[in-house]
């Protein structure tokens, strides 16, 4: 190739950039394709945590189901959609799915074994990636999103969510706030509330407050209610961890 | 253009149409022409604290429909000059206060008054929402106790997200703290919260501390709003706060225990 078509080359390839990075992923798995159940079991795990479930990407496991015509599935899958989740791909596993993929649309993904929570490294980059050889495995961070700073106290009725990233919130968090993250939760002001931090899943994810009072501390879904915290625990500066199944808080 | 106040709170009881009454009559004391609207559609209180309850015609609901026009329902208060109530109607409910109806009726007022101040009901209802969601700025009444103070706290967040300011994305409306009945002997004897433990909890500019006071019940009982009893401690912490809101820089009164009672527990008397 001539230096003059190389450049050239280059050039027109800058418009784009195309990198392989890890991120987390839930996974939807169906256990039925009736609409009724469907519609009643989506319905409720929205109405549960609407602002952190709306618009979730989520990729489809339809391994619990079995051999199931391809028309029924896809009204399954707009049952999912409807409720408010963004379908990104299917799980591809024992079953045959490629019939749904094409009908769909949605591309097949091969997932790790182990929940993503556990060992998000360890996910095998997707089956479905573009042949070109990129360094897809390689052990780089996980998409950066930034992290949300809310700078207003937040008032008791109000909930935060940081969606894929950190939280900070400058001020106290008022008994009856709620303020969630899927990252770390810093709070510079007294801690009331409820904080609930790795929301989806990521047990190494932390809670710090100048300040700890609180109604609730959660961490990757792991919790302890007012009543379980002691009061040797409250108080200045305080690191909320988990370890196991035991959320631990002390004194940083 | 008038500057339009709401008096609100969350919880009920802790002293808001006092309030209001204290404050409007504060203001119009001061020579500032002041409407004070009555929002508790159903539970009409306002006109019996201001005392004009036997010369009510037409109420708020009444010019949302258009059955009577301001002036007609607008009572001047007998005490003092630029002062004017507009209470509510007795017979309805909150449905009455519609959207296009209470701003109407505010903006008429806002033409002619200098203040506008609009007591709000208890809850975080449509009276309550219909009550700040025109305002400039707000007066939140709290007691020193747990349950108003979480509540003021919620209503703190719905002035930062449900009045017409905030919807059109200019932030919350400035919102200052009004703690009344405050006793600083329970205060001494942790039966109340304190000033300091009030402000920790809610973070926002304290407005003034009223005393608890038989002055108020007085002025309640009597119809007689309780700024013109200018003897009373919770009168005079009122004219006070008149005055912080006008913009003067006064001290707090009232808001600790007399010296006699300080070295008394200082000597165990």
């Amino acid at each position: 190739m001539s230096p003059d078509a190389a450049s050239a080359r280059g050039a027109a390839l800058r418009a784009i950039e195309l990198k392989g990075r890890m991120m987390l992923v839930s996974i939807l798995r169906l256990h039925t394709i009736d609409a009724a159940e469907l519609d009643a079991a989506l319905g409720a795990r929205m109405a549960e945590a609407p602002e952190l479930m709306r618009d979730m990407p989520v990729v489809v496991d339809l391994e619990g189901l079995g051999p199931m015509p391809v028309p029924d599935l896809l009204v399954a899958l707009e049952h999912v959609r409807r409720h408010g989740f963004k379908l990104i791909g299917i799980h591809q596993g024992e079953i045959a799915t490629e019939p749904l993929a094409e009908a769909s649309g949605l591309p097949l993904l091969v997932l790790g074994g182990k929940s993503a929570a556990e060992a998000p490294a360890r996910a095998k980059p997707a089956e479905a990636a573009p042949p070109e050889p990129l360094p897809a495995a390689a052990p780089v961070p996980a998409v950066h999103t930034p992290t949300r700073v809310v700078t207003q106290p937040v008032r008791s009725g109000q909930q935060i969510y940081a969606r894929g990233g950190d939280l900070i919130v400058t001020g106290a968090v008022s008994a009856g706030a709620e303020v969630l993250a899927d990252g770390h939760i810093h709070v510079y002001g007294t801690l009331r509330g409820r904080a609930l931090a790795g929301v989806r899943g990521l047990v190494s994810a932390h809670i710090y407050c100048r300040r700890l009072d609180a109604e609730l501390v959660s961490i990757g879904g792991h919790y302890r209610i007012a009543e379980d915290i002691l009061d040797g625990e409250r108080g200045e500066n305080r690191l909320v961890t988990l370890s196991g199944e035991t959320i631990h808080i002390t004194e940083i | 253009m008038a500057r339009i106040v709401v008096i609100t709170s969350g919880k009920g009881g802790v002293g808001k149409t006092t309030t209001s009454a204290a404050i409007a009559t504060g203001l119009a004391l001061q020579g500032r022409k002041t409407a004070v609207v009555d929002f508790d559609v159903g539970l009409r209180n306002l006109d019996l604290i201001m005392g004009c309850e036997r010369r009510v015609v037409y109420d708020f609901v009444n010019v949302i429909n258009g059955d009577a026009n301001l002036r007609q329902a607008l009572i001047k208060d007998k005490r003092t000059d630029n002062l004017f109530i507009l209470p509510a109607s007795q017979t309805r409910d909150k449905d009455a206060l519609t959207t296009e109806g209470v701003e109407r009726v505010l903006g008429e007022l806002a033409k002619e008054f200098e203040f506008v101040i609009c007591d709000s009901p208890a809850g975080i209802e449509r009276g309550a929402l219909m009550a700040s969601y025109f305002a400039d700025e707000a007066i939140v009444v709290t007691n020193p106790e747990v349950s108003s103070v979480r509540d003021s706290d919620r209503m703190l967040g719905i002035l930062a997200s449900k009045t017409k300011k905030a919807e059109q994305g200019g932030g919350a409306i400035p919102a200052r703290l009004l703690l009344t009945r405050y006793s600083p002997a329970r205060v001494e004897k942790g039966e109340m919260l304190s000033i300091e433990d009030v402000q920790d909890i809610l973070s926002i500019e304290m407005l003034g501390v009223i005393p608890e006071s038989q002055a108020v019940l007085n002025a309640s009982n009597s119809g007689v709003p309780v700024v013109l009893d200018e003897d009373s401690d919770a009168g005079q912490a009122y004219l006070d706060a008149v005055a912080r809101f006008l913009g003067e820089d006064r001290p707090h009164r009232f808001t600790t225990l007399e010296k006699k009672g300080f070295f008394g527990r200082l000597f165990g008397g």
